[in-house]
């Protein structure tokens, strides 16, 4: 009887968990062995692995996965080292710090497509960047219009608007670890750093695994950068993986193949994931 | 108990909802602002008192989307707009109702059956057309020592002009070129190629041809404006317009909208894209434009081919594209409406529309488009010679069409 009332009070989330999450899963692990065009449903056809093969011999796909694989590489281990730092420096008592703290957790709150819309403008040609650039006499240039600097570019406003949340993460963490432990090292004598490396990143561990688990998977997905600021322009140099699948699905038609590189990417990031967690141990007690 | 019976308490509700209007539902999908079109919808249903219009407002963000689901689940509108850019597609997907016949009549007073047309079949109607004309700073020709009465005709002219403005001064740019997105470049580079008399396809559509001399020379006139180029965005190479930066653009007449809002005091004119030579060539340019498309799923087709047939009369094309400036009306006489024929610059896009040329319809357009940007930034980024570009991309877009 309980169990059963449970479930009628879970029922409004369970029904849209499966009509809105569990369904669409399933529904494209299906479609990405058809050739279906969403525009003419009956003309479909079974293709088998053919839209799995196909993805390993496409340049382009090609190109863009390596392109979100810079991404992830360039953005990760940056904003996971930054937010770190400036959560240990702001974990302390400093005069401002709660408008420190505020200040770079804003970003986290403000909507993607904004941000991306806002630093379109700051790199643009006679954009604040340039103008702030000519002041010291260095020449500036249309950012996001040379193969060069398009993708740091949207790299770096990344790691800036990601860097707050993740320094909220390790804040909690670091005010979850006992201040005995401190008092009993320095009483031991160990300095400031050693109390850094013997103490804080150890209890750090769980949180720094959350931490690069998911921003690693929500860099591997990066999209709407992409989407509102060069639509992988120029020469292709910012195209990405999802950004690919979403035209292959939306301007060419080819919902099956956009669905089979759906799950690849799928397949890719669960490995990595695995990878990330045998490698922080996941799950193992601090000093474990 | 009390409880079971409860729902006769809303029983009144769901019954005053019931529908009594014995009148035809039409429903139509479309992307203007309401003010725009309610007034052509109460003007239709006054004079067609059968029919019932339910129009429901797509946004530009996500309004194509939303088409493409609404074929994928077969719950689609009676009538539908749809871009030019678009219409090729779901024309040769066979999803459309054909309307050859019908249209017969009217065939020669519109513009652009291209986008609809598939084969000898034809599978909806043009409503409003787009194009791009040039468009000229009169104060910096002016300040270049040049005659500001007398813009660009030729190409010669064009490169010897905006080389001109560019030696104004480092902020200030002879031209203004698109780059940077996919899916753009194309639009800027044709017109050029088309006035040089090339194009993308053979006339029968089995070969590339894009590799032709005419081609190579139109991209090779294009690369040599860069230099005194601002290569930006198109909305930034808008702006820069109307802060008086650019001394030619080509541009669409949604400046003509924004010009009068953003920069009352720009001193501008707006001419035809010049041809290659005095007499060589045409004065080609990219249309687009608005179509109205009937799905074959659709519940009521005569309603909407009643609308359709409503909507695309050149009263009612043209009342649209007074009201909202950035579009004329697809029939090939100017209209009546001596708006028209008086306002200087919509005149010029009147005239520049009618040897405007729309992008091949081909199923494979989609992909042979971006074969052609591809090599386009090849070119721009000086990775490839023009010629090395259009050579690869040539042989790309003719392996597509051997394809299956």
């Amino acid at each position: 009887m309980r169990a059963r009332q449970t479930l009628f009070f879970l029922s409004p989330w369970l029904l849209t968990l499966a009509a809105f999450y569990l369904f669409p899963v399933v529904y494209s692990l299906v479609l990405s062995l058809l050739n279906f065009n969403p525009l003419n449903p009956s003309a479909t056809t079974w293709a088998g692995l053919a839209n799995y093969s196909r993805a390993f011999q496409d340049p382009l796909l090609c190109k863009a996965a390596v392109n979100t694989l810079y991404f992830v590489v360039g953005t990760v281990p940056v904003t996971t080292v930054l937010a770190l730092v400036l959560a240990i420096l702001l974990n302390r008592s400093l005069p401002g710090q709660t408008f420190f703290r505020a200040g770079f957790f804003i970003p986290t709150l403000v909507s993607m497509v904004v941000i991306s819309l806002v630093f379109k403008q700051l790199y643009a040609q006679d954009g604040i960047l340039n103008q702030a650039l000519s002041l010291l006499g260095i020449p500036g240039r249309a950012w996001l219009l040379d193969e060069r600097t398009a993708f740091p570019g949207i790299m770096l406003m990344d790691i800036w608007s990601a860097i707050g949340y993740y320094m909220l993460l390790f804040l909690a963490g670091l005010q979850a670890i006992p201040r005995e432990l401190y008092e009993a090292a320095s009483i031991d004598g160990s300095s400031k750093l050693s109390q850094i490396f013997q103490i804080t990143l150890p209890h750090l561990r769980p949180v720094a695994l959350v931490v690069i688990v998911v921003n690693t998977i929500r860099s591997f997905q990066v999209f709407i950068e992409v989407f509102v600021m060069t639509r992988g322009g120029p020469l292709n140099s910012t195209l990405t993986v999802v950004y690919d699948l979403y035209e292959r699905a939306f301007y060419r038609f080819e919902m099956g193949y956009a669905s089979a590189i759906a799950y690849l990417l799928f397949a890719v990031i669960f490995l990595v994931s695995l990878i990330q967690a045998r490698f922080l141990r996941l799950g193992q007690p601090v000093g474990g | 108990m009390m409880r079971k019976y409860a729902f006769l308490l809303i029983l009144p509700i769901l019954l005053s909802c019931a529908p009594r209007d014995k009148r035809q539902k039409i429903v139509f999908w479309q992307f203007w602002e309401m003010p725009v079109i309610q007034p052509q919808i109460e003007a239709f249903e006054k004079a067609h008192p059968q029919y019932k219009v339910e129009v429901e407002q797509l946004t530009w963000q996500n309004g194509f989307d939303k088409i493409v689901a609404a074929f994928a689940s077969g719950q689609v509108p009676d009538l539908c707009e749809l871009g030019s850019t678009w219409a090729p597609q779901l024309a040769s997907e066979g999803v459309l109702l054909e309307v050859t016949d019908g249209v017969r009549p009217i065939k020669e007073t519109y513009l652009m059956w291209g986008p609809v047309t598939v084969g000898d079949k034809i599978y909806g109607f043009p409503w409003v057309v787009g194009t791009r004309a040039l468009f000229y700073n009169k104060t910096l020709f002016a300040k270049a020592g040049l005659d500001s009465t007398k813009p660009p005709e030729i190409w010669p002219e064009l490169l010897n002009d905006a080389k001109k403005i560019k030696a104004l001064g480092k902020d200030l740019y002879g031209y203004g070129e698109n780059a940077g997105e996919r899916h753009i470049l194309y639009k800027k580079y044709l017109p050029f190629a088309w006035s040089n008399l090339g194009s993308v396809l053979s006339p029968d559509s089995k070969k590339a041809v894009l590799n032709s001399p005419e081609n190579k020379e139109a991209l090779e006139f294009l690369v040599s404006l860069l230099p005194y180029a601002m290569i930006e965005r198109q909305d930034a190479l808008d702006q820069a317009f109307k802060q008086g930066k650019i001394g030619l653009l080509v541009s669409g007449a949604w400046l003509l909208r924004t010009i009068p809002q953003d920069a009352p005091d720009l001193h501008y004119g707006v001419v035809l894209i010049p041809k290659p030579d005095k007499d060589k060539g045409i004065h080609a340019s990219f249309l687009g434009g608005e179509m109205l498309v009937i799905p074959q799923k659709a519940k009521n087709f005569e309603g909407a081919l009643e609308l359709a047939k409503f909507l695309i009369q050149e009263d009612n094309a043209g009342a649209l594209a007074k009201a909202v400036k950035t579009v004329q009306p697809a029939t090939r006489e100017a209209p009546k409406d001596p708006y028209f024929s008086q306002d200087p610059y919509q005149k010029v896009f009147l005239e520049q529309a009618r040897t405007a040329v729309h992008p091949p319809t081909h199923p494979k357009w989609v992909v042979m488009q971006e074969v052609l940007n591809d090599a386009l930034e090849q070119a721009f980024y000086k990775k490839k010679t023009p010629g090395q570009a259009l050579d690869e991309a040539n042989a790309r877009i003719d392996s597509l069409l051997v394809a299956p």
